[in-house]
């Protein structure tokens, strides 16, 4: 296929008159992706908007009255909001965090060559095709109260073992964070995975001739590296984790009280419950708006350590 | 310690962390997998066991009776075909999407990219509130087309983000080589990239279908009568006097598709994501 007289062919020419008619491709192809896109999120964000600045009478489901940021003003100064709002970044961020922490592990031993590897990649996948409510049921299994198996193991190890893991609400959110982690450890790790792929070899073998251990290969080589690919998968995580509905939906539908509310299972009981779409637009903003604010402030990180390894200049 | 005894203490350290991450990752789906087998007594006793000591079926016979609370079997037929539907569209729609901002020359594609990537940004109901209200106006709850339109919004960022990346890990000679051999773009995009793409296509059909099966919020609020897998599991797991073994097997019916799937194609959907986490 590749002949050498073509290829010597007078390119310039060629190139500049097919240029408007690679554009004009390019638009048709991309055109139907965009408006699906456009049509069930741009407009539907524009109506949102509308919502959250207005009552929505539910019937006709009309907001023609007009109430201005009266929903967003309740949502700041309610206590109970706040704390719907303090609990979903912690539930998000510790959701993210552990997710790292525990993936940067196992992608490293997935980089290693030992027996039983090709088994090990199948079963980290898996809980990424696990559905959510299905994930639900089976942590809802290992958290009962009585006849449960996390109960069951405590007690096989000699303790009480009659632990309400869902009846608290803190265990219920700590619960929670550890269904949500078991399910976001496949992606993450993979993300990892696909990082460390990336690293130089003949770094580790000039650091292992020079005679330094695995800590501290890993110290000096694999940690600094690896930053630039964690920070995204962190982000990545938090943005997923906040938006979680299914598994609170399941397991605690929110509570012990409201215990296990985030702002976006509140949307949900806004909406849905108690029938105020108005308030629950606004709560979708606010947590859109809080989501967007820790990403500035973890992209801002991000660039900043950029900075540091010299990757880029400030 | 010597170069040989730290490489064999390296050696256990990998097989004890591959023993326990093994167990971690694999005892929530073994758990419900043994409850799905006990009889419900024994799921219900204090005293908890962590091996079977026979094998009873009663339960998934149970939920697979016609008539059962949770219509396994219409649910099922119905699940399989909103998500193959989903996953045709969806990979229909961002194949040319991709090949558009991979290859071709046109104004503001990080823009586009960076704009339909950002939708994830926002809690999937800050969508599907409106569209909520105009499926209701529209007749759409309890239509497959309701529920095909929103799945395949909210799966194509993701799947063009992935097959972009995909694509951009293809070496472009041989496209070029097919230019000098005369093919205009769209030959280009039907003769050499289309099959070029042959893997990434199949793990995106595999990925989107597993993606609309796991959907439970859109469907929880836009169908009733309409039955769909993870609905239905999650209504019943709702619902009061409970049978705990018969949640576990429909619970093991609701995942086994997607997970089957998952593990025959896992090297495939590996590849395509890192390929996409390295770009």
């Amino acid at each position: 296929m590749l002949n050498i007289e073509q290829r010597a062919a007078p390119l310039p020419a060629v190139r500049r008159r097919r240029i408007p008619d690679q554009t004009r491709l390019a638009l048709l192809f991309i055109a139907p992706a965009l408006i699906v896109v456009a049509g069930v999120y741009l407009y539907p964000a524009f109506l949102t908007l509308r919502f959250s600045v207005a009552d929505v009478d539910i019937v006709s489901f009309s907001a023609d009255k007009y109430v201005g940021l009266e929903h967003y003003r309740k949502i700041v100064s309610e206590p109970t909001m706040r704390s719907v709002a303090l609990r979903t970044i912690y539930f998000g961020g510790l959701t993210a965090l552990l997710t790292v922490v525990l993936g940067f592990p196992i992608a490293l031993l997935l980089n290693r060559k030992f027996v039983g590897r090709g088994l090990l990649r199948v079963v980290v996948l898996l809980p990424w095709a696990v559905p959510p409510v299905v994930s639900g049921v089976l942590w809802g299994q290992i958290y009962a109260a009585e006849y449960g198996f996390l109960n069951g193991l405590i007690r096989t190890f000699g303790g009480a073992g009659r632990t309400i893991w869902l009846g608290d609400a803190t265990r219920a959110l700590h619960a929670l964070i550890v269904a949500e982690v078991w399910r976001a450890l496949p992606l993450a790790t993979l993300f990892l995975l696909a990082g460390l792929q990336t690293l130089p070899d003949s770094a580790y073998e000039a650091a292992e001739i020079d005679g330094a251990g695995v800590l501290q290969r890993f110290r000096d080589i694999t940690l600094p590296l690896m930053m630039p690919v964690a920070l995204p998968v962190l982000i990545f995580q938090f943005v997923w984790a906040v938006k979680a509905f299914d598994v609170i939906y399941v397991l605690t539908r929110g509570g012990p009280g409201n215990g296990t509310t985030t702002l976006n299972y509140l949307v949900y009981q806004q909406a849905f419950e108690q029938l105020e779409f108005g308030p629950a637009a606004a709560t979708a903003y606010s947590l859109t708006i809080l989501t967007v604010l820790i990403l500035g402030v973890l992209g801002f990180l991000r660039w900043r350590i950029a900075v540091r390894s010299g990757e880029v200049t400030a | 310690m010597t170069l040989s005894q730290r490489r064999r203490v390296e050696r256990i350290v990998v097989y004890v962390g591959a023993i326990i991450v093994f167990l971690i990752m694999a005892f929530p789906l073994y758990g419900v997998i043994l409850t799905s087998i006990q009889h419900e007594s024994d799921i219900r006793s204090t005293n908890v066991r962590f091996f079977p000591r026979y094998v009873t079926l009663e339960h998934f016979r149970e939920v697979l009776t016609p008539g059962h609370i949770v219509p396994i079997r219409e649910a099922m037929k119905n699940s399989v075909i909103i998500s193959i539907l989903t996953a045709v569209v969806t990979v229909a729609l961002a194949l040319p999407a991709t090949y558009a901002l991979a290859r071709l020359r046109m104004p503001g594609k990080r823009f586009i990219l960076g704009a339909l990537v950002s939708v994830y940004l926002f809690p999937t109901l800050l969508f599907v509130l409106p569209l909520y209200i105009q499926a209701v106006k529209r007749g759409l709850t309890d239509t497959f087309l309701g529920l095909l339109i929103p799945y395949v919004a909210f799966s194509l960022p993701f799947t063009i983000w992935i097959l972009r990346s995909f694509l951009q890990a293809l070496p472009i000679e041989v496209e070029e080589a097919a230019q000098l051999d005369g093919c205009n773009y769209l030959q280009l995009f039907v003769q050499i990239v289309l099959p070029m793409m042959r893997p990434g296509i199949v793990a995106g059909l595999l990925m989107v279908f597993v993606l609309a099966w796991v959907e439970f919020l859109t469907p929880l609020l836009f169908t009733s009568q309409l039955k769909l897998l993870p609905v239905s599991l999650g209504l019943y797991r709702s619902t009061y006097d409970i049978k705990i073994g018969q949640l576990a097997a429909a619970a093991v019916l609701t995942a086994l598709p997607v997970v089957v799937l998952t593990a025959i194609f896992q090297r495939m959907i590996t590849q395509v994501i890192t390929a996409g986490a390295n770009k």
